[in-house]
């Protein structure tokens, strides 16, 4: 978990860490591809897969967080919890040091997030080894204690 | 590990369709080529024929070589020699080459509208067949082509006019000069005087035809008389002081003035001989000059006829009087 | 004193302005070609791309643009070749017919045609990319938009222009010989002469050349028309304006220059 306490700490802190893959409000998904395009996309071009075995990588992936039914949907037919898991497996696949999910709240503005963010981390262990999660101060009562 | 779905059909046989595209267009690309590279008988193997010309005007490469209206050839390079004539290559195919013989003739047409035409003319299809490489005179029959060389001499025309007409020229010389002669001939002695250069040179030629005229009067007086005292008195006539010895004297008078004439003639014929062809040269400015040779031509008539008159007399008193046969008339 | 110099100023900014977005055009042409000819640019991802551009391009519009192309090229060979009879100078029908139809019209018709429909669409897709951030997200998730996006669709495009153009001039040849011969196969010799004579080596180099800059500046243009908006929604439509426009003018100034190469 990082703190920060206003925009231009949160600007800083993501300027500090070029590594890190993001995940934010920012950064959408690709309009005219599927979910699973999306993601299976990144493999195609970093590993040079077909799209078969890129897209089966997706899948699992998708599948390990219990998400395969948004895996043909584009993004305006997405609820705010199947783009964000689109945009984080994303990121995941493309196996970066650092993951940044940044903003949580604004990503998922409809649920309970710091919950939902505990159990969908820990179905991705192993995937994602250093998950990081950047949220205002003011937002720390909503995560529960460790 | 649980494969993913395929792929959305959201594109049926998208692989299939655009493969059949590329295929096509492929195809159809190398198709139209080697199509193109036919026509353009790039596979057909062919025998040079080489016809040379003054004149490459209308030739250009991919031309037609035809035979009884039928393309046996076609123009592939064009060239010029050193000599500054242009050697046309023809492509013939092996297969259409047996049209071609030795005696066969070439020419070139242009019409006004429309491509040149060449065309080859085998009237001995019995002869040898033209070699390879074989070179031939390309002859040219055109209608446009001779513009150029009409125009050519046009030019030059124009140009021998304007030298004429510069102030200078000859012509205009010619037309001082028979400025002057127009000048004389107002004179007094109109025509005369303009042809034998003066007014007293006219006058005696006048003063001559009138003596002439007088003596041919007296002369037929006398022959008249003489026709009437024939018969009456011969020695009379053959006596000193007679009819006789006055018949000389006027012979002799006739003799000299006749010779008088003849020179003034000859020398207005040299004058009208030149001003004839002056007039000839000059046919645009002459209607003045040819107005002067007629009256000329006017003159002269009159002198010959005064002269056959004057003959005619002589040849008649020589009939009658077969006399002093040295004394002889020559006309001019 | 102040005017004039703010004038100038103005004046030699736009200038400035304008150079450098040409050379910005230029210059991703000359990346986007690099591109295409290098292997390891390509991917199942690039592939589907170029596949999905060509399709929507070419395929999905080829049967109603060929019965266009086959309806225009058939009026104005009959209008070629009536008149031509008229003045008793049928012997060029052919020639002038297929000059005009195959070498000029269609392939300027067939761009035209393209840019309107897949340029248009191009331009719009690739102007909110960019002001969705999306280019940034694919950068970002370790995508080359560049080798992803754009290269492909540039490749598509000019391999459906191609094509387009290609199969609308075949298709016009075989409708000027029926026009000028009839329904019969005695005359495939005077027309492959014509054929001969129309089409040198510059002729075909020329078209060729000349369908494949089209192709190019039928998918550059809108793209880089596209990546240039400013990243605000209301500048999407002036985005698909300026590349437009810009996409008409080079069009025109290919097909003079290529009319300039040929007959001077």
């Amino acid at each position: 978990m990082i703190w920060v306490a206003d925009a231009a700490e949160r600007r800083a802190l993501i300027d500090s860490l070029p590594e890190a893959a993001l995940v934010a409000d920012d950064l959408p998904l690709r309009a005219n591809l599927s979910v699973l395009e999306n993601i299976a996309i990144v493999p195609q071009y970093r590993q040079n897969l077909s799209y078969q075995d890129a897209a089966d990588q997706a899948w699992a992936l998708l599948a390990r967080l219990g998400q395969t039914d948004c895996a043909l949907k584009r993004d305006p037919a997405l609820t705010c919890v199947e783009r964000f898991v689109a945009k984080l497996l994303r990121a995941v696949i493309l196996q970066p040091p650092i993951i940044l999910i940044d903003r949580p709240a604004l990503l998922l503005p409809d649920i309970h997030y710091p919950p939902f963010l505990e159990t969908t981390l820990q179905a991705l262990a192993g995937d994602c080894e250093d998950c990081r999660i950047l949220d205002y101060a003011w937002n720390a009562p909503l995560y529960a204690p460790r | 590990m649980e494969r993913a779905p395929v792929r959305a059909p959201l594109i049926k046989n998208l692989e299939l369709k655009v493969g059949l595209l590329l295929v096509a267009t492929l195809l159809l690309a190398v198709g139209f080529l080697l199509y193109v590279l036919h026509a353009r008988g790039v596979f057909q193997p062919t025998q040079e024929l080489i016809l040379v010309a003054d004149d490459a005007e209308g030739v250009n490469i991919g031309m037609p070589l035809t035979f009884s209206g039928f393309p046996i050839g076609q123009v592939k390079r064009l060239d010029l020699t050193e000599d500054g004539r242009v050697r046309i290559h023809v492509a013939v195919p092996l297969k259409d080459a047996r049209w071609l013989r030795t005696s066969s003739q070439f020419t070139l047409e242009k019409g006004f509208v429309g491509a040149a035409r060449i065309r080859a003319f085998s009237a001995m299809l019995s002869d040898p067949p033209l070699p390879d490489g074989a070179e031939r005179a390309l002859i040219t029959g055109d209608a446009a082509q001779d513009i150029p060389v009409i125009m050519a001499r046009v030019k030059a025309i124009l140009s021998n006019v304007e030298a004429m007409t510069a102030s200078d020229s000859s012509i205009n010389r010619t037309l001082a000069h028979i400025d002057t002669l127009t000048g004389r001939m107002t004179g007094d002695y109109g025509m005369l005087e303009g042809v034998l250069g003066g007014p007293d040179k006219a006058q005696k030629v006048v003063h001559a035809l009138d003596r002439a005229n007088t003596l041919l009067a007296s002369l037929n007086g006398v022959s008249l008389r003489v026709d009437q005292t024939l018969a009456k008195a011969d020695q009379r006539v053959f006596g000193s002081g007679g009819v006789m010895d006055q018949t000389d004297r006027s012979l002799a008078q006739v003799n000299a003035i006749l010779g008088d004439v003849r020179e003034s003639l000859k020398r207005a014929d040299a004058i009208l001989l030149a001003a004839q062809a002056a007039a000839t040269n000059v046919e645009a400015i002459t209607a003045d000059v040819k107005g002067a040779t007629t009256d000329l031509v006017i003159l002269r008539t009159e002198v010959d006829d005064s002269i056959t008159k004057v003959n005619h007399l002589i040849n008649e008193i020589n009939r009658k009087w077969p006399f002093r046969r040295d004394v002889e008339l020559k006309l001019p | 004193m102040a005017i004039p110099q703010r004038f100038l100023t103005r004046v030699g900014g736009g200038a400035l302005g304008w150079l450098q977005a040409w050379g910005r055009l230029l210059a991703f042409g000359a990346r986007a070609l690099v591109q295409t000819f290098t292997p390891a640019a390509y991917n199942s991802a690039t592939r589907s791309v170029v596949l999905k551009q060509i399709y929507f391009t070419a395929w999905q519009i080829l049967p109603g643009f060929l019965l266009f192309a086959a309806l225009l090229s058939y009026v104005i060979i009959q209008i070629v070749v009536t008149t031509a009879r008229a003045y008793g100078l049928s012997d060029f029908a052919l020639e002038v017919s297929v000059r005009v139809v195959v070498l000029e019209t269609l392939p300027l018709l067939t761009v035209l045609f393209i840019a309107l429909r897949s340029g248009a669409a191009i331009n719009t897709e690739v102007a909110l990319m960019n002001i969705n951030n999306e280019i940034r997200a694919l950068e970002d998730a370790g995508v080359d938009p560049m080798r992803f996006e754009f290269t492909p669709r540039v490749i598509g495009g000019a391999i459906s222009v191609y094509a387009l153009t290609l199969l609308s001039c075949i298709l016009a040849l075989v409708l000027a010989y029926v026009a000028v011969y009839g329904f019969q196969l005695w005359s495939v010799g005077d027309f492959s002469r014509v054929i001969a004579k129309i089409f040198t080596p510059t002729a075909f180099l020329t078209l060729t050349l000349k369908s494949l800059l089209f192709g190019l500046a039928v998918t550059l243009i809108p793209i880089r028309a596209g990546l240039e908006a400013p990243r605000m929604l209301f500048f999407a439509p002036i985005a698909v304006l300026r590349g437009m426009v810009r996409l008409f003018f080079v069009i025109m100034f290919i097909e003079v220059a290529s009319l300039a190469l040929v007959y001077m």
